[in-house]
């Protein structure tokens, strides 16, 4: 049988980090995938509705306190030793291994069907 | 990285007004390593959340041909992935209006990182620990005293507290309470089962001394216990099955240990041993022989047999058989499916104690049978019967 360690971070509690819900898909514009690019701009209107712009299309969401939170886990490969001797002779054998790096307690989910945006209104230079 | 002219710029395109926007702006892009696949959801409750949060770990268990479980230090959950439509994005410096500080003069960029992304997630659904493997475990290689055949030819595996955990899908607490149950004791770093006869003569003796004593059996001190039988079995195992058989307590004056010896649990005990060597016994033949072969002074009952041996009410004349609920399948279905074909129908009194053990957290004995079986009457009682044609 197979132990999978999931730890929570060594110094402290894990940090709260945000997720965005969306629905349907994100391509990258010219296919060149998505690593490094651009996505959109998170805005919030006086009444904190979050507004998201996502190329040519506008969405309005909701900020929302999950039910269930989230774990964000990391998968690491380590070396798990059999026990104290193991280290000298090497004997360590190659162990996946998950690290909590954040917890998430709220989304913002944007459910509304996106606002194109039309641009056939010259840019103001 | 945008800048907020391109920002604005935008805003304008879309026809949105910049006075009725908050002054934070997060602008979002992906990550390097967004697409690596390296970090993934687990979905907590409360309880799990609480348990990271003080810095405690988990761990998944499960062999290739199991479903994997997760435990906690005293919990059990089966772990599932669950898919979405939607697409979740997860960002470490993403704020929402109520903490952004107070009244900024002017809008303010934060560059965000989506660090990933998954339309899946880790499901947890708490869940019974998967024990009956346990038993099954040691009662390859059972105790029998420290002359006994096992212990001088140990080629058979044996397993301590840590190899357990390596084979068992379950919470340390779980295994732990599950090896009290079935009256395992730690022995020289291994847990072991004591063979049953062997457990039996152990009691047999102290029953014995409790008689020639004149105690009561609520009051069995320890230290005479050990002294008197103590040439006859190993001191340790006396203990041990006072533990099993009583409960330990501390005399007030003199600070002496005592145990409260559990009648009900050593009258089945008996029972069990007079069952165990016969496919069935007549009912009332058996009664009468069962009450002379415990201690006296104590008095058996049918109902302490609940889970141990069923009684046939249509056979005439009326008969008992064992049936240890233990000897039974582990998953829900198949349990019921085994039960249904050994009796097509049951009252809810014969079946609980046969299903007490598959409620969920807070599932109810009715729940369970409203799931999986199906009522009737039968001579103006209600009975249970499969929901599915199940051969008898």
């Amino acid at each position: 049988m197979v132990q999978i360690l999931i730890s929570s971070p060594e110094e402290g509690s894990p940090g709260e980090w945000m997720l965005i819900e969306l629905q349907g898909e994100i391509e990258s514009r010219q296919n060149t995938g998505l690593a490094g690019s651009l996505m959109g701009d998170l805005h919030y209107t006086k009444e904190g509705v979050p507004v998201l712009i996502v190329g040519h299309h506008i969405l309005y969401g909701k900020v929302v306190k999950l039910e269930k939170p989230f774990a964000v886990l990391v998968k690491r490969s380590g070396h798990q030793e059999e026990d104290g001797n193991a280290m000298e002779t090497g004997e360590a054998k190659p162990s996946t291994n998950y690290q909590v790096t954040a917890l998430i307690k709220k989304k913002i989910i944007f459910k509304t069907r996106p606002k194109p945006i039309i641009t056939n209104v010259p840019k103001k230079v | 990285m945008r800048t907020l002219d391109e920002v604005l710029a935008t805003l304008q395109i879309a026809k949105l007004n910049v006075d009725d926007l908050k002054p934070v702006i997060h602008c979002l892009s992906f990550g390097e390593n967004v697409s690596s696949g390296d970090y993934c959801l687990m979905e907590l409750d409360d309880t799990l959340c609480k348990h990271i949060e003080a810095g405690k770990s988990l761990v998944i268990r499960g062999d290739k041909d199991e479903h994997a479980v997760l435990c906690s230090e005293d919990k059990t959950y089966d772990l599932k992935i669950a898919d979405t439509s939607n697409l979740l994005l997860f960002i470490p410096d993403c704020k929402t209006p109520d903490h952004f500080p107070e009244d900024l003069p002017c809008q303010n960029l934060i560059q965000s990182q989506i660090s990933g992304f998954s339309s899946s997630y880790w499901e947890l659904r708490r869940c019974r620990p998967k024990v009956k493997k346990l038993k099954k475990l040691l009662m390859d290689n059972t105790y029998e005293g420290p002359d006994g055949e096992n212990e001088k030819n140990s080629t058979e595996q044996m397993y301590s507290t840590d190899d357990l955990l390596e084979t068992i899908q379950a919470s340390e607490q779980e295994l732990l309470n599950q090896l009290q149950v079935i009256h395992a004791c730690k022995i020289e770093g291994y847990w072991r089962i004591l063979e049953f006869d062997y457990e039996m003569k152990i009691m047999g003796h102290i029953t014995q001394l409790v008689d020639s004593e004149s105690w009561s059996f609520s009051k069995v001190p320890l230290s005479v216990c050990l002294e008197e039988l103590g040439p006859l079995e190993p001191k340790e195992m006396i203990e041990h099955c006072l533990n099993c058989y009583g409960k330990r307590y501390i005399e007030e004056e003199a600070g002496e240990i005592y145990f409260a010896l559990n009648e009900d649990k050593l009258c089945r005990a008996t029972a069990q041993m007079l069952l165990q060597n016969a496919v069935k016994f007549n009912l009332s033949e058996f009664q009468e022989v069962w009450q002379q072969s415990v201690a006296e002074g104590m008095t058996t009952r049918l109902d302490q047999l609940k889970g141990l041996a069923l009684v046939d009410q249509s056979s005439r004349p009326e008969t008992i058989f064992l049936l240890k609920v233990e000897d039974l399948p582990e998953d829900t279905q198949e349990r019921f499916n085994c039960l249904f074909g050994m009796r097509e129908k049951w009252t809810e009194e014969a079946v609980a104690p046969y299903i007490r053990d598959l409620c969920g957290e807070k599932q109810t004995i009715g729940a369970l049978l409203t799931k999986y079986a199906r009522t009737s009457l039968q001579n103006g009682v209600k009975v249970y019967n499969s929901r599915r044609p199940v051969a008898t």
